[in-house]
């Protein structure tokens, strides 16, 4: 995958570029929102990695720049304004996600997968599959291996996120805003008992096991 | 030359002004006083002269020349104050009590003059003294004066505009002196009030304005100043109560990480370890220490925010009924019997992320708090009076009522709760939104000791009426 990062913090985006290197993915820097809109209106990038605050043209500018030029990429703003409002300026101004300073690096890897990935799948789907386990989005019926899986409300809700973001990570954080909609830190390990019962019923009885804890990081759904 | 204090300060330069325009005015005012009364004494004595004039042209026209000078001896025999002259066709006297005709350079007709009488005062000095007359010939070819002596007006229009003009030197004085010592006393408050001041921007804010409970503004700026102090004092006080919060609070773990990650360096060098488990011990500090960071930042930000960010009119029963459900297998996985009552339509008006962060921390601590096989209860209600009330009650240890209100503080943690993880900001940061959203947070006894747990504690965080 091509990432772009504009960050004004060279030490930041260099730690950055290399992290996402490791991670298999190819990356372009660029010190400020000008030189960033100059990359990204060459193309091919598939996710946009912009921080807010640069000197000559800020995140804002170049995303409503890029927005208005029709240039769709992902773009995942980085902040250290974590306000309430922040975010929304920053969702308005054309990015998709918004992740606040300081976060920890499996956050961002996580977040950035999740950006291209929603962007290949972009046609309707009415039924998702990972390895055996199927979910029907109309009947709102789950299973594995051909089994029915009885499934609340929100652990349909919590599975159909681990499916669509399959063999990616996806930490605590993400879940929470994705499927509570809440945007805030949430002291014990609540998240954890959800995905703890949704893996209670979709692993158990089976040899193996596909809701994966990951240290550092989250969860991650493997076929 | 720098005049001294005084003569720069504010007060006094309004009285100095206010002066000058007093000044300005009185002296328009005894301009016109005088020239009215010039203005009407001439005219009231030439209205005279005129009648004394028609007068003696009607005896000379009726009776002849000699009829006149008959009268005109008469006249000056009985005294007063007109002035009569009758002199020939040459211009030489004849009858009259001058000696002769003011009017020099007569030119023929009705020709009327001011001029001056030469004489001698009560003391015998001499006295010029104001007078007016006409000359006029006579159809006979004589000439006729008629004047009169306004010596007298003139010398009270003198004096009394030399009494008006020492009226106004001494209001003039008296304003001077009171105008400085109005200043000098205004210039004492200020000072002291500018004392206060210049102490605090030079860090000690300590001192106060002295309150006379005078009620005049100079009183209520010192009130105001107090107050103003008061708030900063307390504010700078609670920053530093922070700052040595945070730097405990940060200080253990960060050294504990360092004292690791040292040990797991010199380990690694010496090929013994990989490394590998304190770098991932060291992360979760980090995480634990940013979490922290957040915390205490967001709560910093709602202090500081004047009003509440993004708000939204929201059913709050959502709100509650969305933390519950996502509470619950954390309750029931510590095997605590979580409930909720929540009442349909709580319209508020808020911000939701925070109102939302709020809920899940009162609920987030009565789990903490509350030993397996406890209870904790979540409702939403209306009050009476109409404010939304979330309340959260369990049956853990509870919290002594003289500790209630400290632990609203930041960082703060009561002695035996230290051995739970967190930063002790999780009430605080209630109490943060609830204040920014103008409510409250109330600390209450729970439901008392029963079968072994209790006493329990009931939190609510009150917000008003939509």
């Amino acid at each position: 995958m091509r990432i772009l990062i504009v960050e004004d913090d060279k030490e930041a985006s260099a730690v950055m570029a290399r992290g996402l290197s490791e991670a298999g993915h190819d990356c372009l820097t660029a010190p400020d929102g000008a030189y960033g809109l100059e990359a990204a209106n060459q193309g091919g990038f598939d996710v946009l990695v912009v921080d807010r605050m640069m000197p000559r043209l800020d995140g804002v500018g170049m995303v409503e720049t890029l927005r208005r030029q029709g240039d769709q990429t992902p773009v995942l703003f980085l902040s250290a304004l974590g306000e309430v409002e922040d975010r929304v300026t920053g969702l308005k101004a054309g990015a998709d996600d918004y992740l606040v300073k300081p976060y920890a690096f499996p956050e961002l890897i996580a977040r950035i997968e999740a950006l291209a990935r929603r962007r290949e799948t972009g046609s309707v789907q009415t039924v998702l599959k990972v390895g055996d386990l199927e979910m029907n989005l109309i009947s709102r019926e789950v299973s594995r291996a051909g089994q029915d899986i009885d499934l609340q409300p929100r652990e349909f809700q919590l599975l159909e996120f681990l499916m669509r973001n399959a063999g990616q990570s996806v930490t605590r954080t993400m879940l929470l805003e994705k499927v509570w909609e809440y945007h805030f830190d949430p002291q014990t390990n609540v998240i954890d008992v959800h995905i703890s019962r949704l893996r209670s019923k979709i692993d158990k009885g089976f040899d193996r096991p596909m809701l994966r804890t990951e240290r550092g990081a989250g969860y991650r759904l493997e076929p | 030359m720098r005049l001294p204090s005084v003569f720069r300060r504010t007060p006094f330069r309004l009285t100095l002004s206010f002066l000058a325009l007093f000044a300005l005015a009185a002296s328009a005012l005894l301009l016109y006083i005088y020239f009215a009364s010039r203005a009407e004494a001439e005219g009231r004595a030439q209205a005279g002269i005129q009648r004394e004039l028609d007068a003696l042209t009607a005896i000379y026209r009726e009776r002849g020349a000699d009829a006149l000078n008959a009268e005109l001896i008469d006249r000056t025999s009985k005294g007063g104050p007109y002035l009569f002259l009758l002199m020939d066709r040459q211009g030489q006297p004849q009858t009259g009590n001058v000696n002769e005709s003011p009017i020099v350079g007569y030119q023929g007709g009705e020709q009327w003059e001011s001029f001056r009488l030469s004489g001698a005062d009560a003391q015998g000095r001499v006295a010029r003294r104001a007078a007016m007359g006409v000359q006029l010939q006579l159809s006979g070819g004589e000439l006729l004066f008629v004047g009169e002596d306004i010596g007298d007006t003139e010398q009270y229009l003198y004096r009394l505009s030399m009494v008006l003009w020492g009226a106004a030197g001494l209001v003039f004085l008296l304003g001077l002196g009171g105008g400085l010592l109005v200043s000098r006393q205004v210039e004492g408050a200020l000072g002291r009030l500018n004392a206060v001041v210049d102490a605090a921007r030079s860090g000690d804010l300590k001192p106060r304005v002295a309150v006379l409970n005078t009620g005049d503004e100079l009183d209520e700026l010192g009130g105001n100043l107090n107050a103003m102090l008061d708030r900063l004092e307390q504010s700078m006080a609670s920053i530093r109560h922070a700052g040595d919060a945070i730097a405990h609070d940060l200080r253990s773990p960060l050294t504990r990480m360092r004292a690791r990650l040292e040990v797991a360096l010199i380990e690694a060098e010496a090929g013994r370890v990989d490394g590998r488990e304190a770098l991932a011990l060291a992360l979760d500090e980090t995480d634990d220490l940013l979490k922290t960071f957040n915390a205490v930042l967001s709560i910093a930000r709602l202090q500081a925010a004047s009003d509440i960010p993004d708000p939204e009119v929201f059913d709050a029963a959502e709100l509650a009924t969305d933390m519950a459900e996502l509470y619950d297998p954390a309750a029931e996985d510590k095997s605590l019997d979580f409930q909720s009552e929540i009442e349909r339509g709580l319209d508020i008006r808020g911000n939701r992320a925070f109102l939302a962060q709020a809920l899940a921390n009162l609920i987030d601590n009565a789990l903490k708090y509350t030993p397996a096989g406890g209870a904790v209860m979540l409702r939403a209600r209306h009050r009476s009076s109409g404010e939304v009330e979330f309340s959260v009650t369990d049956t853990g240890p509870g919290i002594a009522v003289d500790d209630r209100s400290r632990v609203l503080e930041r960082f703060v943690r009561l002695d035996d709760s230290r051995s739970e993880s967190g930063a002790g900001l999780g009430l605080s940061l209630v109490q943060a939104v609830a204040e920014l959203h103008g409510g409250r947070v109330d600390i209450d006894d729970g439901p008392g000791v029963i079968d072994g747990y209790g006493p329990g504690l009931r939190v609510a965080l009150v917000l008003p009426v939509a």
